[in-house]
C-alpha cells in the first residue's frame, strides 16, 4: 500500500480490519522505503474506513511511522477517528504515546508546513493542560488564530457559535512534532520558524526543495522567525551564508527576526549581513512596512534581475515533457489530445477573462517548470474523472487541477526516468487569475505549445 | 484509461453459460440431486473444480469427498447450486494476474470463504433462500472485471491514485457511467441468474440503497463480509483492500451482529 500525497501530507488509507494477522501485509519494505523518502511534512495512517482495529494492527504502521519520522524527521501519526477510536488508541499506547492523532484530516493540515490553510480562527480543546497549550503554540506559530478552552463545558459552550470558528479541535493529540521548519506564507513572503538550537542539523530539517521551489515560482522574500532560537552554530551560519548566496541569483533576500546574539557570537551577524542578510528585532517591522516590504522584492512577485533561460537539455527532452500532458490529458478524459502550434517566446495568453493555471517545478540532473493554462470550463472537463460531479467551486476545480498537474509531474518523472534522467517534483502551485501567473513568467522565455483534446484548447508552457 | 466501447467489448466477450452448466442448474432447480450430479460430473472441469473446492480446509471435511453425488448431497440444493455459480464465475479468472497479485487457488480460496462466512450470516438472519445464497458468488466478479479492464493501465492506475484518492470503482464510473456493480449485474442477466441476486450485488456496493428492506439489509451484511473477507492477509497482500471504498456508515448498525456470527475478536 502506498501513500497518497496532496499539500505536504502523505496519507495510508487502509480499508476494513486491522488485526495482528494483517497489519504486517499492508506495507512491503518497498513501500516503507518509498514513504520515507516522499518529501511531504506529515505522513498519517486514516482509520476513517477501518471498522475495527487492535493494537497488534496498528502495531505495523506505528513501527512504519516512527521509521519515516527517524528519517525525514515528518510529522506522523492517525486521523480520521471517532471518540471512541481515539479514547482506544490513547489507551492502547497510554506509555508510549509518541505520535500525533489528528480527529480529521483537516485538523492535521493546520499542523503541516503547506501553502494552504492559513489564518483559520480556531477553537480548541484538549483535556491535557500541557496539550492545550502546546496545540496553541503549534497553531500560532503556523500562521492561525488558537482560542482555548480551559474546560469541556467551555468548549462545548463555545462551539455553539458555529460561524465564530473556521474549525473547532478535540480528540487530538500533538506527540513528537516533526523537526521540519515550519513555513508559512503571508502575502508574498515566505516566513520559516526555527527554533532552539540552529546547527548541522537545518540541513535536513530545512525543506530545501521547498524553497527552491518557492524561488522558482516567484517569491523573493524569506524571513526567518528566530524568536525561539537560543543559538547557532558555525554549521548553521555556513548553511545560511550558502542559502543567501544561491538566492542571490533570483535576487530575493533573506531575513531573521528576532535572532538575538546573547549566545551567538556576534561576529555570526556580521559574516551574515556580508552575505546579504538582514535582520529585524520584530515580524512587523517587516510585514507593517509597505514601502520595505517592496524594497525587499514582497510586493510583486515579479521582481526577478536573474532570468534563467530554457536551455538545450531541456528542449531535447521536450518530447518527453509534452507526452506526459498528453497521456495524463487523455488518461483523464478518454478524448485524443492533439498538438497544435508551438514555439519559443515568452507566454503569450489571449483572452485573460476565466482561465486558471497550475505550475510545476522539477529538479535534478535537469531543471525547470511546466504550466498548463486553461479556460476554467475546460479545466472542470479535464478533472472530470477527479471532481466526479458538476461543481462551480473555483476552489475545488483549482484543487483538483493541482492533482491533475501533479500527475503531469510524476509522469514527466517516469519518462525521464526512462531516459536514464533523474528529476523530482515539487508541489504544484495553482492561480486563479492568469495575472497571478504572468507575474512569475511574464519574461521568461520558454516553449509555448498550443494543445486540444476533443476542441477543447488549453496551453503548455514549459520554461526554467 | 478505460473507455465504454472496451466496456462494452468485454461484456460481449462473456461467453454464454456453458450448456452443461444451464442443464445442472436446471436440475438443481427442480430439486433433483442425484440427476444433477449425473450432469456436473459430466462436465471435468466443474466435477475437479467442485472437489477442490469441498476439500479446502474451510469446509472442514476431515476426509477427502470426490464423489460428485457425495458433493451435492453434502451441500444441498443451495450449496450445490452456489458452488456451480462460483464455478461458473471463476470461469472468467485470467489465467495470469498482474493488477492484483492472486492465482487460481487464491481466488478460490475467496471464494470459499465468501461462501461460507455468507451461509453463516443468512442462518443469523433466518434466511433459507436457494438464490440469496447464491448471490455472494457474482461478488468476487468485481475484482475479475477490475483485473480485465485495468491490468493493462497499472502504472496509470497507480499515478492516478498517488494523486487522488480514487478507487476503481468510481474511476470506471466517472469514466463509463458504468461500475463494477452494474458489469456483475450484465453478468448475471447474460447467466440467467435470477433477478434477486443481481439485486443484493448491487445493494453489497455500499453506494446503492435498494427499496427492498431485505435486499438493502443483504446488501450491507455483504459489504461487509467483503471488506472483512479482503482484510485477510493473503487478500491485503495481493492489492485487493483498497479495489473499492468500503462505505463504513453505510454497515454500522449491523457491525456488532456481524461481529458475534462471524466471530470477529
Amino acid at each position: 500500500m502506498r501513500a497518497m500525497v496532496k499539500d505536504g501530507m502523505g496519507i495510508f488509507s487502509p480499508q476494513g480490519f486491522l488485526d495482528g494477522n494483517n497489519g504486517n501485509f499492508f506495507l512491503s519494505i518497498e513501500d516503507i522505503d518509498a514513504t520515507t523518502k516522499l518529501k511531504v511534512d506529515m505522513v498519517l495512517v486514516s482509520l476513517k474506513k477501518v471498522v475495527f482495529f487492535n493494537r497488534n494492527g496498528l502495531d505495523a504502521f506505528v513501527k512504519m511511522l516512527l521509521k519515516v519520522r527517524a528519517a525525514n524527521h515528518a510529522t506522523v501519526g492517525f486521523c480520521d477517528f471517532d471518540h471512541k477510536k481515539f479514547e482506544a488508541i490513547s489507551k492502547f499506547y497510554t506509555n508510549d504515546l509518541n505520535f500525533s492523532l489528528f480527529k480529521t484530516q483537516e485538523i492535521a493540515s493546520l499542523f503541516a508546513a503547506s501553502f494552504k490553510n492559513q489564518n483559520k480562527n480556531v477553537l480548541l480543546y484538549s483535556e491535557d493542560k500541557s496539550q492545550r497549550a502546546a496545540m496553541a503554540i503549534e497553531l500560532h506559530d503556523n500562521g492561525h488564530n488558537p482560542i482555548v478552552a480551559q474546560s469541556e463545558a467551555e468548549y462545548l459552550e463555545k462551539s455553539k457559535a458555529t460561524s465564530a470558528y473556521d474549525i473547532m479541535i478535540d480528540n487530538t493529540y500533538l506527540g513528537m512534532m516533526g523537526q521540519k521548519v515550519a513555513t508559512r506564507v503571508t502575502g508574498n513572503a515566505i516566513i520559516y520558524t526555527v527554533s532552539s538550537f540552529l546547527d548541522a542539523e537545518i540541513g535536513n530539517t530545512f525543506n530545501i526543495s521547498y524553497h527552491n521551489n518557492s524561488l522558482n515560482v516567484g517569491f523573493r522574500l524569506f524571513i526567518f522567525d528566530a524568536y525561539k532560537v537560543v543559538s547557532m552554530n558555525v554549521h548553521a551560519l555556513n548553511f545560511f551564508s550558502k542559502l543567501a548566496s544561491s538566492g542571490a541569483e533570483y535576487n530575493a533576500t533573506i531575513c531573521f527576526v528576532g535572532l538575538t546574539f546573547e549566545k551567538t557570537p556576534i561576529a555570526f551577524k556580521e559574516t551574515l549581513e556580508d552575505a546579504g542578510i538582514m535582520f529585524f528585532d520584530h515580524m512587523d517591522d517587516i510585514l507593517k512596512n509597505k514601502e520595505l516590504l517592496e524594497e525587499l522584492g514582497a510586493s510583486s512577485a515579479a521582481a526577478v534581475k536573474n532570468k534563467r533561460a530554457i536551455n538545450k537539455a531541456i528542449v531535447t527532452e521536450l518530447p518527453n515533457f509534452i507526452d506526459a500532458t498528453v497521456a495524463t490529458i487523455e488518461m483523464m478524459t478518454n478524448a485524443t489530445a492533439n498538438k497544435e502550434t508551438a514555439k519559443v517566446s515568452t507566454i503569450e495568453i489571449v483572452e485573460k477573462e476565466d482561465k486558471i493555471a497550475s505550475s510545476i517545478g522539477f529538479y535534478g540532473d535537469i531543471d525547470g517548470m511546466v504550466v498548463l493554462v486553461f479556460p476554467l470550463a475546460i479545466a472542470k472537463k479535464a478533472c472530470a474523472l477527479l471532481i466526479g460531479e458538476e461543481t462551480d467551486d473555483k476552489e475545488l476545480v483549482l484543487d483538483t487541477l493541482a492533482e491533475l498537474v501533479n500527475i503531469v509531474g510524476g509522469k514527466i518523472k517516469t519518462l525521464l526516468a526512462d531516459v536514464k534522467i533523474s528529476v523530482n517534483i515539487t508541489l504544484p502551485r495553482t492561480y486563479t487569475e492568469v495575472d497571478a501567473l504572468l507575474e512569475v513568467v511574464n519574461d521568461k522565455k520558454g516553449v509555448q505549445l498550443d494543445l486540444k483534446f476533443d476542441d477543447d484548447k488549453f496551453l503548455f508552457f514549459l520554461t526554467r | 484509461m478505460i473507455t465504454t466501447e472496451k466496456l462494452n467489448s468485454y461484456i460481449e466477450k462473456v461467453p454464454p453459460a456453458p450448456q452443461a452448466l444451464r442443464d445442472t442448474l436446471h436440475l438443481l432447480n427442480l430439486g433433483d440431486l442425484t440427476k444433477a450430479a449425473k450432469v456436473a460430473a459430466g462436465d471435468l472441469a466443474l466435477s475437479s473444480y467442485l472437489k477442490t473446492l469441498m476439500n479446502k480446509s474451510i469446509y472442514g471435511f476431515r476426509n477427502e469427498v470426490s464423489d460428485i453425488s457425495q458433493i451435492f448431497g453434502i451441500l444441498g440444493v443451495s450449496g450445490s447450486q452456489q458452488a456451480v455459480y462460483n464455478y461458473m464465475i471463476s470461469l472468467l479468472s485470467p489465467t495470469k494476474w498482474s493488477l492484483f497479485k492472486l492465482n487460481a487457488t487464491a481466488f478460490h480460496n475467496l471464494q470459499a470463504e465468501l461462501s461460507v462466512n455468507w451461509k453463516k450470516i443468512l442462518t443469523h438472519l433466518a434466511i433459507n433462500d436457494k438464490d440469496i445464497e447464491s448471490a455472494v458468488t457474482l461478488l468476487p466478479a468485481s475484482i475479475i472485471i477490475s483485473e480485465a479492464l485495468f491490468s493493462e493501465k497499472i502504472e496509470d492506475v497507480k499515478l492516478l491514485r498517488s494523486a487522488s484518492a480514487i478507487d476503481l470503482n468510481t474511476v470506471l464510473k466517472r469514466l463509463c457511467g458504468m461500475d463494477l456493480f452494474d458489469i456483475c449485474e450484465k453478468i448475471s442477466q447474460k447467466w440467467e441468474m435470477q433477478e434477486s441476486i443481481a439485486k443484493i450485488i448491487q445493494a453489497s456496493s455500499g453506494i446503492k440503497p435498494q427499496e427492498d428492506k431485505q435486499i438493502d439489509t443483504l446488501g450491507k451484511w455483504m459489504h461487509l463480509l467483503l471488506f472483512y473477507t479482503l482484510s485477510q492477509p493473503s487478500f491485503v497482500e495481493a492489492g485487493l483492500n483498497d479495489f473499492i471504498d468500503f462505505q463504513v456508515e453505510n454497515v454500522m448498525d449491523i457491525y456488532d451482529d456481524f461481529s458475534s456470527v462471524i466471530g470477529v475478536s
